[in-house]
């Protein structure tokens, strides 16, 4: 929203310089996002009376004298609209083109040669100004008080400061949308008292005008007027009512159209105007029936934009007589529109419901000035005094006046206490200065206080809503800093988070692997290529990117596609992982009636299985779990896109396996890639709850010992490293089993070697004793596992 | 440097000087003889490093620039990589906690009720749409705000309150909005939520923890300022700026825009079976990507959930 400070100030004594001004609207109503200087913008620019104009031979151009206050200067122009005697815009040498002020490429004016002949600077049209978009030729000023060689800033009040404002953070504030309401507010911030600008009001007469409001939830007030009309073209010179809105953003179109938007930009109260001789026609009725009533679904209505809308239920219409005229607050319909055999006008002004023109504004894709104005919603109170100053403006009598306001909300009263402001502040401001803050703006302060907010503020309903008019208003930026008083008690540590950070460690600090974040959406066919099955997904319906159609399930496909483009950028050897939230509809909903999620590492390798076992396992024991019993894998409903026969589980808290060659051929892959996932959740259940291990250590020294066992093909190597365990156990206190090698030489048959380590605790064992204890291990696996000693 | 054969002659040398002794005044005998000891240790040591020296000779001498010798495999040590947006995550919640705070996680599927209701926000209220919500068939919402997350804490800490203490929790969550993304816009973003609620909570107190935070962060004295904002779930609300710190090259002037915050509004603290009467709070929250891509100096949010390792090493 463009904000113009002179606009301001003619409301508005300012006493402090522009920039504090700006600083103070910023700190204490709206982030002021940018200013532009229009002084700046438009320096070097002068109204011009053109002396000659002559065609040059062959050209479109004609060669111009023109008197800008001095001697006479030349000026080559290309406008077919310029002649002698006329008054012009001229830009000097050495200005810049105002549309392209503030640009990365401003154009600088200059003297130059045109088809042989000087020309010294040039003449400007409304789009070159910035102030339109008509480039059909040069901007013609009315001879009524025009002097040559005024500056075109001072003759249409463009030194002016244009602010920027994010109307975002004024969504509650419908009244700020309007320049007196913008003023109010500058009024207050600077803590003087506001003088409202007086309206004009009109008398009701209504004997051949009848409106009815079916709901008044739709419709608080619906005011009209009728009043003659012609239609009058937009004056061939600039007026000041299209600077006026040009710096709102506003082009000027016709002096009816002008006078709603200039009244809108200043009030915030949008108005309609419909052909009254139509608009009766249309109703089959004989004077004007205006029945305001929520659309039926289905129902049909051809917009002035030519499109033909569907309505529902939740769009409100204007009707005559039940026909519908006009989506409320939206857009007038076709079948009702001014036009040059206009006689007569009806003109609207009125609120309607916030929420149903939100979702009308949504469903047909209106993002009017008027629309977003009346979704902030509009006061009821303004709609008679805007109503009498737009017929006024048009000049005009009213022959029919009516207004229909079934239900006059009262504004609320509320009573608090200074305690109340300066305890939740932590200020402490006084009980006038606190009254004197909220009066300058229009509120209604009895005592220490019962306080009714104007009219205008249909956003005041709490006393925190007063509140924060005093701390703004006196400057949030002027409350003394304080700490939060806490007492010294220990903040809990969320085990999850905990953990999280622990596996980030070992997994990026230790174990060389990249963390990464991928998004919670996926494409539906990633999904369909893992082979999972999308419609066990949450189903995003409403994304503007196509690839983010459904919540992911596991993390891995992500991942899968990510190392997949790591590949093809010239990666080899690495290992990325995520830790995310995954869900889905099969996890049914929690006691809080919302998706089950559960969090999960997933961690994928450029190895084969026994790789990213080997990190797992490395996590794991890190984490202080050192048995680790991988079972046969089960959950390939879960994990569709691991291989079977090269997989494994650990217990139902994590899947460990190689990627299915067709999924990796579809993803465009060429290696084997190995994977994990780790249900976090449940992963925390089973970690041992103290840090403290059994560390077994002998100050005697400890033997070493290889052996190699010849096994059948089958035999599992856990198994045999089991009972070799089981075998040194009944020997000895202290012992290890390392593997060193599996070697398979001939079918169905493989040795494999272990690295026995043993000691004991209260002596060093002699060479007796280290037989009888390899005696004890060659004879249990021999006797176990026919195994032979190698 | 002289080389160990002319050290050794000067040695022999020195030892003939020991002859000397005899022909010498008895009363300077003592003065000589700690002389020649003297020089006699500095040779020794002098013999000592110019036999070392004259080992290293012997030995090839390699190019230390090379990542390895000539033949040889070039050792590898691989370095892993955390991701920049999860280790800012964890250095922020880590001065939360220093201060006090529990952490509770944000959910990344919520409902209508969280993300909405609970937060004073009336049903059709047109302030939703300023949210541009991702939804479900199912009519879930991915969350757009980690405010999505207050009712849980205020409802889960309410005992602590209700037993004389305090709510203080933060939030961190991964957070969506439907947008197209570009180099400044993410559809995915992380974010941390503060609440505070005890019996004299005050907007001061909120700016001093606000700033303090700041101040802890960016290890400096910080200046900051408000404007007015506005949200359904506080009254006040304010959005927080701080002056730009002197590790991303502020001077005393420039502003960043780093949080919005306020009072939490009563019927928020209503909705969570707080009295509204009794006990005040405040609550604040602010993006995490872009704390990360300050200090960092990316240009672009989208490297963030690239995968890209050419991106993660440089972490």
């Amino acid at each position: 929203m463009k904000i113009s400070l002179n606009e301001i100030k003619k409301l508005v004594p300012v006493e402090v310089e522009t920039d504090e001004l700006i600083r103070l609207i910023g700190s204490r109503l709206v982030e002021v996002e940018g200013s532009e200087d229009w002084g700046k913008k438009f320096e070097n620019i002068y109204i011009v009376k053109v002396l000659s104009a002559e065609p040059i031979p062959d050209t479109h151009l004609h060669l111009c004298q023109i008197d800008a206050g001095k001697d006479p200067i030349q000026v080559v122009c290309g406008a077919p609209n310029v002649r002698a005697g006329m008054f012009a815009v001229w830009i000097a040498p050495g200005a810049i083109v105002p549309a392209t002020y503030g640009t990365d490429d401003e154009f600088k004016i200059d003297s130059r040669k045109l088809r042989g002949y000087e020309s010294h600077g040039m003449l400007a049209g409304l789009d070159e100004l910035a102030l339109g978009d008509d480039h059909s030729g040069i901007v013609e000023i009315d001879p009524t008080n025009a002097k040559p060689g005024t500056t075109f800033a001072e003759a249409f009040d463009l030194n002016d400061i244009i602010l920027d404002i994010e109307n975002k953070s004024l969504t509650h504030r419908p009244d700020c949308f309007g320049l007196i309401g913008f003023a109010r507010e500058v009024a207050g911030i600077l803590g003087v008292k506001f003088n409202e600008p007086s309206m004009s009001s009109l008398d009701l007469n209504d004997k051949n005008l009848e409106i009815q409001i079916e709901d008044e939830k739709l419709c608080q007030r619906y005011s009209c007027a009728v009043m003659q009309f012609s239609d009058a073209p937009h004056s061939k010179y600039l007026t000041s009512d299209d600077v006026f809105l040009a710096k709102a953003d506003m082009r000027g179109i016709s002096p009816i159209v002008d006078i709603t938007n200039i009244l809108m930009l200043k009030t915030g109260q949008p108005l309609h105007a419909f052909d009254y001789d139509k608009f009766v026609k249309v109703g089959g009725t004989n004077q004007p029936k205006i029945i305001i009533r929520a659309a039926k679904n289905g129902e049909n209505l051809e917009l002035l934009d030519s499109k033909t809308i569907e309505c529902d239920e939740n769009d409100i219409l204007i009707t005559s007589n039940d026909v519908p005229v006009a989506l409320a607050g939206a857009m007038g319909g076709k079948n009702t529109e001014i036009d040059e055999n206009t006689k007569h006008i009806i003109l609207e002004s009125a609120t309607f419901s916030l929420y149903h023109l939100r979702k009308t504004q949504m469903k047909h894709g209106i993002f009017s000035e008027a629309i977003t104005r009346f979704t902030k919603g509009q006061p009821a109170s303004q709609t008679m005094p805007v109503l009498a100053t737009a017929v006024k403006m048009l000049g005009g009598n009213a022959l029919e006046v009516a207004d229909c306001f079934p239900a006059r909300p009262e504004q609320p009263k509320i009573s608090l206490s200074l305690e109340d402001i300066n305890s939740l502040l932590g200020t402490s401001y006084d009980s006038e200065l606190v009254t004197k803050t909220l009066e300058n703006v229009g509120f209604l302060v009895e005592g220490e206080f019962t306080i009714k907010a104007p009219l205008w503020r249909t956003d005041i309903h709490i006393k925190e809503d007063i509140i924060e008019e005093v701390g703004r208003l006196l400057g949030y930026d002027n409350i003394p800093l304080d700490f939060a008083k806490r007492p010294f008690i220990g903040a809990h540590i969320d085990e999850l988070l905990a953990l999280k950070n622990r596996l980030r460690g070992v997994l990026s600090d230790r174990l060389s692997a990249h963390e990464v974040l991928t998004y919670s959406f996926v494409n539906q066919k990633l999904q369909e290529t893992v082979g999972e099955d999308p419609n066990d997904s949450y189903e995003i319906v409403n994304s503007i990117s196509p690839d983010l159609q459904r919540f992911r399930q596991t993390l891995a496909p992500s991942l899968l596609e990510k190392t997949a483009m790591n590949l093809k950028a010239g990666y080899r050897d690495f290992s990325i992982y995520e830790i995310n939230q995954i869900t889905k509809k099969s996890y049914g909903l929690n006691s809080e009636n919302v998706p089950e999620m559960h969090t999960y590492l997933a961690f994928v390798t450029t190895g084969d299985f026994y790789q990213a076992k080997a990190y797992l396992v490395a996590m794991l024991n890190d984490l202080g779990l050192n048995d680790i019993d991988f079972s046969e894998f089960k959950a390939s409903k879960d994990f569709p896109y691991l291989e079977p026969r090269h997989s494994a589980e650990l217990n139902d808290i994590c899947a460990l396996g190689e990627v299915k060659a067709r999924v990796l051929k579809a993803l465009k892959i060429d290696q084997t890639i190995s994977l994990f996932e780790l249900n976090l959740e449940k992963l925390l259940e089973i970690l041992p709850k103290t840090n403290q291990k059994d560390l077994k250590f002998s100050r005697f020294p400890s033997v070493s010992r290889d052996i190699t066992l010849k096994v059948e093909l089958k035999t599992k190597f856990e198994d045999l490293k089991k009972n070799i365990e089981n075998a040194l156990s009944e020997k000895c206190v202290i012992y290890s089993v390392e593997p060193v090698s599996i070697y398979q030489a001939e079918a169905e048959v493989k040795n494999l070697s272990f690295k026995l380590t043993f000691s004991s605790l209260d002596h060093t064992l002699n060479a007796e004793e280290i037989s009888d204890i390899m005696k004890k291990v060659e004879s249990s696996v021999t006797k176990n596992y026919q195994a032979e000693i190698v | 440097m002289s080389t160990v054969e002319e050290i050794k002659k000067e040695l022999k040398a020195l030892n003939a000087e020991y002859a000397k002794i005899k022909t010498i005044a008895p009363e300077e005998r003592k003065t000589f003889g700690i002389e020649l000891n003297k020089k006699r240790q500095e040779l020794e040591k002098r013999l000592k490093s110019a036999e070392e020296a004259a080992e290293s000779e012997n030995i090839e001498p390699i190019d230390i620039t090379a990542p390895s010798a000539p033949n040889e495999k070039i050792p590898e040590i691989k370095q892993g990589s955390k991701h920049p947006l999860m280790t800012e995550l964890s250095h922020v919640l880590d001065i939360y906690s220093r201060m006090g705070f529990n952490i509770m996680e944000a959910r990344q599927l919520d409902d209508e009720f969280h993300m909405f209701e609970s937060l004073n926000f009336p049903e059709g209220h047109p302030a939703r749409d300023g949210y541009d919500t991702f939804r479900t068939r199912e009519g879930f919402i991915p969350p757009a705000h980690t405010s999505t997350m207050q009712y849980r804490a205020l409802t889960r800490y309410k005992s602590d309150l209700e037993a004389g203490g305090q709510i203080a929790v933060v939030i961190p969550g991964r957070v969506f909005r439907n947008e197209d993304v570009d180099a400044t816009h993410e559809h995915t973003f992380y974010q941390c939520e503060g609440v505070f609620v005890s019996k004299d909570a005050t907007m001061g107190q909120m700016l001093g923890v606000l700033k303090s935070l700041f101040e802890t962060y960016y290890g400096q004295d910080l200046k900051i300022k408000t404007q007015p904002g506005y949200f359904p779930f506080t009254e006040p609300s304010l959005e927080l700026l701080i002056e730009k710190p002197k590790s991303l090259g502020g001077k005393g002037d420039g502003w960043l825009e780093m949080l919005g915050c306020g009072m939490i509004h009563p019927n928020v603290l209503k909705t969570a079976g707080i009295d509204p009467d009794k006990y005040k709070g405040f609550a604040w929250g602010g993006g995490i990507d872009r704390l990360a891509m300050l200090k960092y100096g990316l240009t672009d949010v989208r490297y963030f959930e690239s995968g890209k390792l050419e991106f993660l090493e440089e972490f």
